[in-house]
């Protein structure tokens, strides 16, 4: 199951509050007991986003908001927050219902849940408080899947939930740009595998259909609405125009109108492809694929039917499936898991004898397919993924760490970033340098200019005089004179003075004279002037010279200069 | 690309993979991020691919898909994937599973995935262009039979590095292969056409096996010995030569100047790369050889079919998945750089190729006679 706890410039985070499907007791759940030991968690989380509708990842969502408490936003995206609530329904049946759970949530739960949902849109900034702001980015994977980008302040993390490199038949590939986040955090369930290619993979599904048809047989195929059946759908036509294949395939009411008003809710969620078909006809427009009637079932003769629900839970896949399950010329595939406790789960665990309502067994005896479909990027899919982002250090979650290291150890060695691998319940502290930005008043920086001197270099930094301002979360480098006139204090001037006696028997004019024709010769390279209104200038600072009243041949200098010029002349 | 050669490659390769469906019991096809000249098997399930640029490189232990054994329970098991189980880097490029110096790998256990390297064994004096060629010992000390000319080739034991065995023969002809055909036995196969065959037992002086007539100066040759460890009668083993024309000539051990068989096969010569030609025997099928390294294809032949005299041979079965699927864009065609015949499966190949995809097939016999 999928949920991670992020806690960046204090803010609180939630990624995904997934199911673990391999459980049956309290360990399904997350362990929200890592965020408060009691109550709700309100005042924990700032936000929770999740990345797709898969129940690994949103799973557990009405039992976290509503069963342990949490009352803040819920961010997903349009297609994640219309479908989600139909297979977490459909999950809360098969569990209550079928398995007769107790301690789950209910149907008027989700609905709660759903009412704190804030959809997102791709690649649109929200400021989830003045400090948080989340962006999604589409990740391909299934409908309506994103991939997180949150910043606060000057730290950013990414989070990817699942995604894939390579576009489908239906979905384009995941796309990020380099927002450089701190840190990167990608599922790595699929890091050390090499996947088979696509069309491989479409190839074994044709050629089981084909066999099967070929023997005369009927092809049972349970999908959910969305995402796969489309796919097939379009694979199996190609096939049939191709081979001029006359046996029918048809695909179950009520597929059809579903999956046509998602696409054309979230079409753009779709790939190129799928956007240019959608525009000439109508998505389930097909020239060998017609609406199924459920008389056909008993008809002879070999056929295909596509029938919801996916996992032969109920509906009209499973009363397919029990008409056909008897000849063993027939065959069901599977496009994907099956939640324990459902049919589809059972035969795919090779179980040849089913107990259905009434105490009656069910002998299953046609070919049962499992076929993976889904789409996950591989060691290969998060290289390029570190590549588009250039995050600063990369964390991969739900691998096995021992099985990783070579893969953390290329990562390491390509990008030259940390690369952490963290069990469930393990924290990792990641120290981010985050730069700090300070504007800097256009008069400042006239003024350095002018002082002269090298370019600026970043390699050789040099030394300026300002006052720093913090103001209203902003840093503002100014001059002296504007702070002091923000402040409004008035700025005073410090002047030193020194007498010096000397006798001389000169004028007051003639000493001043003589003090500066031998400054003149002594002090080469300063500025020495005579100004007209009896002082004479060394740079800046001032000499006068008057006599002393008692006597006189004893003449007294006044030298007066500024504070700036102590260092100059010590 | 614009939309139109898209949709064209599109599809062809749609057209290849439907016939496919007919002529292929299991294929799948992967792509690694850099191409390997190098497929070898360090267990029934596990091969080690790894990279031949010239700086770092990459080298993988894979383990095959789940669903290609599964045999019984195939429908239910949905596990299509290469595995990585191991996985580590090199610096120098690898080409027949090492270059100049003999370098020792660790695949590691359980416990780790990486790849260590333990070790290395001196290459041997008088090093050709192209590197050493080697060929394990299949024995329970780990020995090594390492070389680049036939004048120098030795039997390294792994762990005290010690020389065990040193091939003495007049001339120093650069090596295109080495292949054990007995505990004791094996043969050197010199690019020049000559096949020497020595026994590690006796000092004797090894049996030389002249090149096949009309080969001239510039032409290369590649061979293969049928039956390694689990031909009871050594003598019974076959030795394939094939020239860079396409010249093939199959010999018998007992009689390794005459030639069984002959035949001449339509290699479409094109600038071909010494390193990337491979000829080998079916381990599992009978007279059964294949050839890459030519083209984009993998070709496989029914040499029960030839005679003594020189004639144009077809392929029983060619799998053209590479060239098909590949998407050269600088206009260099993609050609075959490895392949390998699975030991126990008898029509189950890996083929790599330079654009790093790599391919596992069964094919499907579709003649009448053949292997």
């Amino acid at each position: 199951r999928s949920c991670i706890l992020v806690s960046i410039g204090g803010k609180n985070i939630m990624l995904d509050c997934g199911m673990h499907m391999g459980y049956n007791d309290d360990r399904r759940f997350p362990d929200f007991s890592y965020i408060t030991q009691n109550g709700r968690l309100t005042d924990f989380l700032d936000c929770v986003i999740i990345s797709h509708f898969h129940l690994d990842h949103c799973g557990a969502l009405p039992f976290m908001s509503e069963m342990v408490g949490y009352d803040g936003p819920i961010y997903m995206t349009h297609p994640t927050k219309a479908i989600c609530p139909i297979l977490l329904e459909d999950f809360r049946k098969i569990t209550v219902d079928k398995k007769g759970e107790t301690n789950f949530f209910t149907s008027q739960m989700i609905k709660d849940c759903m009412k704190k949902v804030v959809p997102l849109n791709l690649h649109q900034t929200v400021q989830v408080d003045d400090e948080l702001e989340i962006k999604a980015y589409y990740a391909g994977h299934v409908l309506g899947a994103a991939m997180v980008h949150i910043k606060v302040g000057s730290e950013s993390v990414v989070y990817t939930g699942d995604y894939n490199m390579t576009p489908d038949r239906h979905l384009g590939a995941a796309w990020i740009d380099k927002c450089r986040p701190d840190i990167l955090i990608s599922e790595s369930t699929y890091a050390t595998t090499i996947r088979d290619s696509k069309r491989c993979r479409e190839r074994d599904f044709l050629k089981k259909v084909h066999e099967s048809i070929e023997r005369g047989g009927k092809v049972l195929i349970p999908v959910f609405a969305l995402g796969r059946a489309q796919e097939l759908c379009i694979l199996l036509e190609t096939f049939w125009e191709r081979m001029n294949l006359k046996a029918p395939i048809y695909f179950s009411t009520g597929l059809t109108e579903k999956a046509n008003h998602y696409y054309k809710l979230f079409i753009t969620w779709t790939n190129q492809k799928i956007r240019k078909t959608f525009v000439q006809r109508n998505m389930f427009e097909f020239k060998h694929i017609k609406a199924f009637d459920r008389s056909y079932a008993d008809n002879p003769g070999p056929m295909v039917v596509f029938a919801t629900p996916g996992m032969l839970h109920a509906g009209q896949s499973l009363q397919i499936f029990k008409k056909w399950a008897g000849n063993e010329k027939n065959m069901v595939i599977m496009p994907g898991y099956c939640v324990q406790g459902t049919i589809g789960h059972k035969i795919l665990n090779g179980q040849r004898k089913l107990e259905m309502e009434g105490r009656s067994t069910l002998d299953v005896k046609l070919q049962v397919e499992y076929m993976s479909f889904s789409a996950h990027a591989d060691a290969k899919g998060i290289m390029q993924l570190i590549r588009m982002a250039e995050p600063r250090n990369m964390l991969l979650v739900h691998g096995e760490a021992v099985k990783m290291e070579f893969l953390k150890g290329k990562i390491e060695q390509e990008f030259s970033i940390d690369c952490y691998m963290p069990a469930n319940g393990e924290t990792v502290t990641v120290t981010t340098n985050p730069s700090v930005p300070v504007d800097i008043s256009l008069n400042l920086l006239k003024r350095e200019m002018a002082l002269g001197g090298p370019l600026p270099d970043p390699k050789k930094p040099r030394t300026m005089h300002g006052t720093l301002i913090m103001k209203e979360n902003s840093l503002k480098l100014v001059s002296s004179e504007q702070a002091l006139k923000e402040l409004g204090l008035n700025e005073h001037q410090l002047r030193f003075t020194c007498r010096v006696q000397l006798q001389d028997p000169h004028s007051d004019t003639d000493t001043l004279h003589r003090i500066y024709t031998h400054l003149k010769s002594v002090l080469k390279g300063y500025t020495i002037q005579h100004l007209p209104d009896g002082t004479v200038m060394v740079e800046s600072i001032v000499i006068k010279v008057s006599s002393s009243t008692e006597d006189p041949n004893t003449k007294v200098l006044l030298l007066s200069w500024s504070y700036q010029e102590i260092y100059i002349y010590l | 690309r614009t939309d139109m050669e898209e949709t064209e490659f599109d599809d062809i390769l749609d057209d290849w993979f439907i016939e496919s469906l007919k002529t292929y019991k299991d294929l799948h096809v992967y792509q690694l991020e850099h191409p390997t000249q190098v497929i070898e098997w360090t267990s029934g399930k596990t091969v080690c691919v790894a990279g031949f640029t010239s700086s770092k490189n990459e080298i993988l232990e894979l383990r095959l898909p789940l669903k290609l054994f599964a045999d019984e329970n195939k429908g239910l098991c949905a596990e299509r994937d290469f595995k990585v189980v191991h996985g580590g880097f090199t610096d120098a490029p690898v080409r027949f599973s090492n270059c100049l110096n003999l370098q020792v790998w660790d695949l590691g256990g359980d416990d780790s995935d990486v790849i260590r390297r333990t070790g290395s064994v001196d290459g041997s004096r008088g090093v050709s262009e192209g590197g050493s060629r080697i060929a394990a010992r299949l024995s329970s000390q780990p020995q090594v039979l390492h070389g680049a000319e036939s004048a120098g080739v030795r039997l390294t034991q792994l762990t005290s590095g010690q020389t065990v065995y040193t091939l003495e023969t007049d001339s120093a002809d650069p090596l295109s292969s080495l292949h054990f055909v007995s505990d004791a036995v094996f043969l050197a196969g010199c690019s020049n056409g000559k096949v020497y065959i020595a026994d590690t037992r006796t000092s004797a002086a090894p049996q030389l096996s002249p090149p096949p007539p009309s080969s001239g100066e510039s032409v290369l040759w590649w061979t293969d010995a049928s039956a390694g460890p689990s031909c009871l009668d050594p003598s019974s083993c076959r030795i394939v030569r094939l020239s860079s024309c396409g010249q093939t000539v199959i010999s018998d051990l007992r009689n390794p100047g005459g030639a069984v068989s002959r035949a001449q096969l339509d290699v479409q010569t094109r600038r071909c790369n010494a390193d990337d030609v491979r000829v080998s025997w079916a381990p599992a099928l009978d007279d059964c050889i294949a050839v890459s390294g030519f083209s984009g294809a993998v070709q496989i032949y029914s040499s029960s079919v030839w005679t003594t005299e020189l004639q144009e041979a077809q392929p029983l079965f060619e799998h053209r998945g590479h060239a098909v699927s590949s998407q050269s864009d600088d206009g260099v065609p993609v050609f075959v750089t490895s392949h390998v015949w699975h030991p126990e499966r008898p029509r189950t190949l890996l083929s790599a190729a330079s654009d790093g995809s790599v391919h596992v097939w069964d094919w499907v016999d579709q003649s009448a006679a053949g292997c």
